[in-house]
């Protein structure tokens, strides 16, 4: 009986919280009695089905090509320059101060130079995600394969396996929890980049389209925008930690980090 | 540090003179390229950033308003940490506040803060306070999920011995819970402060774009990068306040370590 109970509780609790937030944001609207002002939430909705049926599909296949170069490029030059600079003491000696240096300059620091240099376009987006993932994912590669447990290594040693067999079968896969923790915080701070870098420098996308419609004056959509920003950042998320569930299956934290 | 532990230990003069060399032979080749494809004005000088740099700083401007930034920062920090730190305890100790917000928290975390811009400034007008709203927005978070995380993580037995000594509800709030959950608040503190730092910039940034041309004030470094970018269109001071901006986060950052490590030093990670 306590399955069915629980289950009954997981879909209609969040459903209460949900129905709470819609209950106050109504009765402020109609407080407030502005529809431009605070755009009651069926208005809101309206917007976002009409949005549907126009330029909604274009602009999040926008953000999700600025996020997809973006944060391809970055992750893969971080997980790069992390597995280089742990293989070789010159290089770590060489990009770590440079990665220490570069890291407390937010990547919103550096939308004005980005749009001197590149243009209002997708280029200052694309370049913030990519800034703003490369170093995460490269401080927890790094982080990760320097805490390989060196036993495990000198087993594999010991056995006879080369040192590419060590790398490949040892090494990466213990890393592994960390390169993937790293990726899903890239994740988080490169959505936060792509919005800002569509709002302030680009000339299209979802964060852009939120500023078109203002100029419009049209905050219904605005505000349905906004929400979509939330929507697609926790769905962007939840991927992460499915493949994160998916790939760390076998590792004995994946019932710690289940959360 | 090395993916099989066979090398040599890395000298420790050549620690410092490999990133130092490095960063000689990249200055100077930038500088040249930059003077050999008579591109200064339209890309960043090393040069040209230090004359710039000493410019700035000598007459004062970086100084009002990174003052006017951090200022609004720190309301807006301490809006985010007196809405989030209740909240969080709340959803902490309470499970079933946990299970039905946790959704509508997450939805509303995912929201990067700059896209509330434009309601922001529909709501409390370009002067300041739409910034402030980003700021506080961006704030609450971390502390809303440290100090739910603390909470849930208690001694469940430190709760139940102070009961069982008749402490009352408020007392064991007071004296067992927030003490208790002080460490991850303080983390989460640190994560918001950085977090708020971030995006003062970014809506100083679209406030600034959104008024270019129209009020000569400056209020904050956003707005300031904003008037050099389109007005003065001064790249070497671009970069100069880039620079200062990643020198506040690292001060802000070791600063709040210092002071966890000074408050709570059983406990500073």
């Amino acid at each position: 009986m306590k399955p069915a109970a629980t289950r009954f509780t997981h879909v209609i609790e969040p459903l209460l919280g949900l129905a709470a937030v819609l209950l106050i944001w109504e009765l402020v609207s109609r407080h407030v009695g502005n529809a431009v002002l605070v755009p009651p939430p069926a208005i809101v909705w309206r917007a976002f089905v009409a949005m549907l049926d126009s330029d909604l599909p274009m602009d999040i296949a926008a953000s999700l090509f600025h996020l997809g170069i973006g944060y391809g490029l970055g992750a893969c030059v971080g997980l790069g320059l992390a597995l280089l600079a742990a293989s070789s003491q010159w290089v770590e000696a060489i990009v770590d101060p440079f990665a220490e240096f570069l890291r407390p300059i937010s990547p919103i620091a550096w939308i004005p130079l980005a749009i001197l240099l590149f243009g209002v376009g997708p280029a200052v987006p694309v370049f913030l995600i990519f800034y703003a993932s490369l170093f995460p994912i490269f401080i927890a590669t790094l982080d990760g394969v320097s805490r390989v447990d060196a036993n495990l290594i000198h087993a594999a040693q010991s056995l006879g396996a080369s040192r590419r067999l060590v790398i490949l079968r040892v090494v990466l896969p213990a890393a592994l929890p960390a390169v993937v923790a790293g990726a899903r915080l890239s994740l988080g701070v490169a959505w936060m980049s792509l919005v800002a870098g569509e709002i302030i420098g680009g000339d299209a996308g979802i964060g852009w389209r939120i500023l078109w419609y203002q100029e419009f004056f049209q905050m219904d959509r605005v505000m349905a925008g906004i929400l979509i920003v939330g929507a697609l950042g926790l769905l962007a998320d939840s991927v992460l930690r499915a493949l994160q569930r998916r790939l760390l299956r076998w590792h004995p934290s994946s019932a710690v980090t289940q959360s | 540090m090395n993916l099989l532990r066979v090398q040599q230990p890395l000298d420790v003069h050549l620690r410092w003179l490999l990133p130092l060399s490095t960063l000689v032979i990249l200055l100077a080749s930038w500088e040249a390229a930059v003077r050999a494809t008579h591109t200064q004005g339209l890309v960043p000088l090393p040069s040209g950033i230090y004359r710039s740099g000493t410019n700035l700083t000598l007459d004062g401007v970086i100084f009002e308003a990174m003052s006017g930034s951090l200022q609004r920062v720190l309301i807006g920090f301490s809006i985010g940490a007196l809405a989030g730190i209740p909240l969080g305890l709340a959803i902490g100790t309470i499970p079933v506040l946990n299970r039905s917000l946790r959704m509508v928290l997450d939805t509303l975390r995912s929201i990067a803060p700059i896209a509330w811009i434009p309601m922001a400034i529909l709501w409390l007008g370009v002067r300041g306070n739409a910034a402030l709203f980003v700021v506080a927005y961006a704030a609450v978070f971390p502390f809303v999920v440290n100090a739910s995380q603390a909470a849930q993580l208690i001694d469940r037995r430190l709760v139940d011995a102070a009961r069982a000594l008749g402490a009352g509800r408020w007392v064991v709030i007071r004296s067992v819970l927030v003490p208790g959950c002080m460490p991850m608040i303080f983390t989460g503190a640190r994560i918001a402060l950085s977090f708020a730092w971030a995006s003062i910039i970014a809506a100083e940034l679209a406030i600034g774009i959104k008024i270019a041309g129209q009020g000569r004030s400056v209020a904050g470094i956003g707005q300031l990068m904003v008037e050099t970018l389109y007005v003065k269109r001064d790249v070497d001071a671009l970069v100069f306040y880039m620079l200062v901006i990643g020198l506040v986060s690292l001060l802000i950052d070791t600063g709040l370590r210092r002071v966890q490590q000074r408050l709570l030093p059983w406990n500073a990670k």
